[in-house]
C-alpha cells in the first residue's frame, strides 16, 4: 500500500549556542491518516523536534516538510493544529474568549468555537476564566485551539501531562475521537501505555537521535512463551536442547522462548521430567515498555 | 493582517494592566489639579516663588496642563503596559500559541503593535479628558467664564503626548522581546526612563563646559522635554526656551519609535521561541 507522508524530515538537527545537542539528525516520517506516537524519556528532544516543525524554533541543519511547506511557512500553519508544551492562553480572559482570540486568527466563525467546546467537553465552563482552570481543563481548551481550524495535521505535545487518571483517559478518548481517517494525528509522549492504546506507528527518540521508527506490532515483535522454572540453568540447557540457541534467551531470571504456546505441554513434560519445577508457563507478549527501555537504555522502575 | 489586528483587540481591550493604567493616569491629573487648586487659593503653602497661578487651571489651559503628566508619569506608565504586552506573551506561553495558528511572525508583530497604539491613543485621550474635566470643576467652582482651547492646539497636544507615550511604550516593546519576560523588561525600562537617562545626560553636560550638550541632546527624554516645554502660556509664568527644536525633536523622537519597534521585530523575527 502506497503511503503519502504529511511529515518528512531529514538529518534535522539542532545544536544550541551552548553546544548542546538537543536533536541529531533525526529522519522521521508520519504518514497522512495515522495516529503516530513520538516516543522518549523527558529531555530526549521530543519538544524541541515538535516546536521545529510548527516554526518555533530553526533547525541547525537538516530539512523539514510539514503538510508540504516550510515549518512556519504561514499556508503550512493554517493546515496544522498544535498544543505544543503545555496550553498557552490568557489568563484573564475566559476559556470561551481564548479560543474566540485563535478564531479570529485563523479566521473562523465563533459558531465552530461552540462547536469544537463541546466536542472537548468544556461549554458549561467555558465562561470561567482561564487563569481558574484546573489542569485537565487548561488541556481541553489546548486541544480545542489545536482543532479549530479542522486541521489536516493535529500535533499534541504530552497532551495527558498533569492529568489524574480519569483525566487522561478522557484525553485518551479525545484523541481518539479527533483522529478520524483523513486526519493524522502526532502526540508525543513518555506515557507507553497511552501510545500503546491509540498509535498506529510509534518513532523513538533518546538523546536527541530517533532510535526507532515502525509500527507498534513490528515494535513489540513475535510473541513467544515465558518459562520461570528452578534451577533455571538446568531448564535453560533443556530448552536449547529442545529449540535451538537461536530461540532461547534469559531475561531477568525467566526464560523466553521464540516460539509458538502450542509447544507449552510439551515444554512442561520435558522439564518436570528432567526434576526442574516449573513455576510459571505462559504465553508471553513484549510490551512497548519492554522495548522502550531496551532502545533508549534507561533502567525499569528506576 | 486584519485577523491579527482583530485577535489582538479582542485579548487586549477588556486586558486589566490597559485599564488600571487608564484609570490610574487620570487619578493623577485630578490629584494634579486638586493640589495645584489648593495651592492657587492658599499661596503661604506653595513653595513655588508667587504660588500657583490659578489662570492656569481653567479650561482654556488644560492641554498645557496634561503635558505635565505625560512625561515622566506618562511615559513610565508606556513603558510598563509596552513591557506587559510583550513581555507577557512568553511567560503565559502565548506567543508559541499565537506564532502557531496562520500569520507570519510579522505579521503577528505589526498586528500587536497597532492595538498597543489604539490603546496609546485611548490613554491621551483619557490623560486629555481628565485635565479637561478637572479644569471644568475648577472653572464651575471658581465662577470663571469657560474657554476652551483652540481644535489646533488641541490636536497638536494629542500628538505630542502620544508621540511621548508611543516613544516609551515602543521602549517597552522592545525590552519586553529583548528579555522574554515582563519584570525585567520594566525595570530595565523604568530605571533608564527615571535615573539613568538623567545621570548620563547630565554627565555629559558636564563634560568640556558642554561641549558635548549636542550629544546628550540625542536622548528621547531631552527631545521630549522639549516638545513638551513648546505648551505654556503667560499663566505659567516665565519659561526658560529648550535647547531643541520643536521639530527636530519631533523627529528624532518618530526615529526614537522606529528603532525600537523595528529592533523588536527583528529580535522576534530571528529568534526562537522556547
Amino acid at each position: 500500500m502506497e503511503h503519502t507522508t504529511i511529515v518528512e524530515t531529514h538529518s534535522l538537527t539542532k545544536r544550541y549556542g551552548s553546544g548542546v545537542l538537543a536533536v541529531d539528525s533525526v529522519d522521521m516520517s508520519v504518514r497522512r491518516g495515522e495516529v503516530y506516537g513520538f516516543l522518549g524519556p523527558n529531555g530526549a528532544g521530543k519538544t524541541t523536534t515538535l516546536r521545529m516543525l510548527v516554526g518555533l524554533i530553526r533547525p541547525t541543519s537538516g530539512t523539514v516538510t510539514v503538510v508540504g511547506h516550510a515549518p512556519g511557512d504561514p499556508a503550512g500553519l493554517a493546515k496544522i493544529g498544535s498544543l505544543i508544551e503545555g496550553p498557552g492562553f490568557y489568563p484573564y480572559l475566559s476559556g470561551r474568549e481564548n479560543l474566540r482570540v485563535v478564531a479570529d486568527l485563523v479566521g473562523v466563525s465563533h459558531k465552530r468555537v461552540e462547536e469544537i467546546l463541546d466536542l472537548v467537553e468544556l461549554g458549561s465552563r467555558a465562561g470561567r476564566k482561564f487563569g481558574t482552570y484546573s489542569t485537565g481543563m487548561k488541556q481541553r481548551v489546548g486541544v480545542a485551539a489545536a482543532l479549530l481550524k479542522d486541521p489536516e495535521l493535529v500535533i499534541l505535545d504530552e497532551p495527558s501531562n498533569g492529568l489524574d487518571p480519569q483525566g487522561m483517559a478522557e484525553m485518551r478518548k479525545l484523541i481518539k475521537d479527533i483522529s478520524h481517517s483523513d486526519r493524522t494525528v502526532l502526540i508525543s509522549s513518555h506515557l507507553l501505555g497511552e501510545v500503546e492504546q491509540i498509535c498506529d506507528r510509534v518513532g523513538v527518540i533518546s538523546n536527541g537521535r530517533l532510535v526507532t521508527q515502525s509500527t507498534v506490532q513490528e515494535l513489540v515483535g513475535e510473541k513467544g512463551v515465558l518459562v520461570k522454572a528452578q534451577p533455571v540453568e538446568q531448564a535453560e540447557d533443556v530448552l536449547t536442547r529442545m529449540f535451538g540457541h537461536e530461540v532461547v534467551s534469559r531475561q531477568n531470571g525467566s526464560i523466553h522462548l521464540k516460539i509458538t504456546p502450542e509447544n507449552s505441554i510439551e515444554i512442561n513434560r520435558r522439564l518436570t521430567s528432567a526434576g526442574i519445577g516449573v513455576s510459571e508457563l505462559r504465553p508471553y507478549e513484549r510490551s512497548l515498555e519492554d522495548v522502550f527501555f531496551q532502545l533508549t537504555g534507561e533502567k525499569q522502575g528506576s | 493582517m486584519i485577523a491579527t489586528i482583530k485577535a489582538e483587540w479582542r485579548k487586549n481591550r477588556f486586558r486589566p494592566a490597559f485599564l488600571v493604567s487608564s484609570g490610574v493616569i487620570a487619578a493623577l491629573v485630578a490629584f494634579f489639579y486638586a493640589t495645584n487648586w489648593y495651592l492657587a487659593l492658599h499661596p503661604a503653602a506653595s513653595q513655588r516663588p508667587g504660588g500657583t497661578n490659578i489662570l492656569a487651571l481653567y479650561p482654556d489651559q488644560f492641554v498645557n496642563n496634561a503635558m505635565g503628566a505625560a512625561y515622566p508619569i506618562g511615559a513610565a506608565i508606556a513603558i510598563v503596559l509596552g513591557a506587559l504586552l510583550a513581555g507577557s506573551e512568553y511567560s503565559w506561553g502565548t506567543m508559541k500559541t499565537m506564532l502557531t495558528q496562520r500569520s507570519g511572525r510579522l505579521t503577528t508583530w505589526l498586528g500587536r503593535v497597532v492595538i498597543f497604539e489604539v490603546w496609546m491613543a485611548i490613554v491621551t485621550v483619557v490623560l486629555l479628558a481628565a485635565a479637561a474635566a478637572s479644569s471644568l470643576v475648577v472653572a464651575g467652582f471658581q465662577g470663571h467664564a469657560i474657554a476652551w482651547p483652540a481644535m489646533v492646539d488641541l490636536g497638536k497636544g494629542f500628538a505630542a503626548v502620544l508621540l511621548i507615550l508611543s516613544v516609551n511604550g515602543a521602549l517597552g516593546l522592545a525590552l519586553g522581546t529583548l528579555f522574554k519576560n515582563s519584570a525585567a523588561a520594566l525595570g530595565v525600562g523604568l530605571t533608564y526612563l527615571l535615573a539613568l537617562q538623567i545621570i548620563v545626560v547630565q554627565f555629559i553636560d558636564a563634560v568640556n563646559n558642554g561641549a558635548y550638550k549636542w550629544l546628550g541632546n540625542l536622548f528621547d527624554g531631552q527631545n521630549a522635554d522639549a516638545l513638551l516645554s513648546t505648551f505654556t502660556s503667560a499663566a505659567f509664568g516665565p519659561s526658560t526656551p529648550a535647547s531643541i527644536a520643536p521639530n527636530t525633536a519631533v523627529t528624532v523622537l518618530f526615529i526614537y519609535v522606529a528603532a525600537f519597534l523595528v529592533i523588536a521585530a527583528g529580535l522576534l523575527r530571528q529568534r526562537d521561541v522556547t
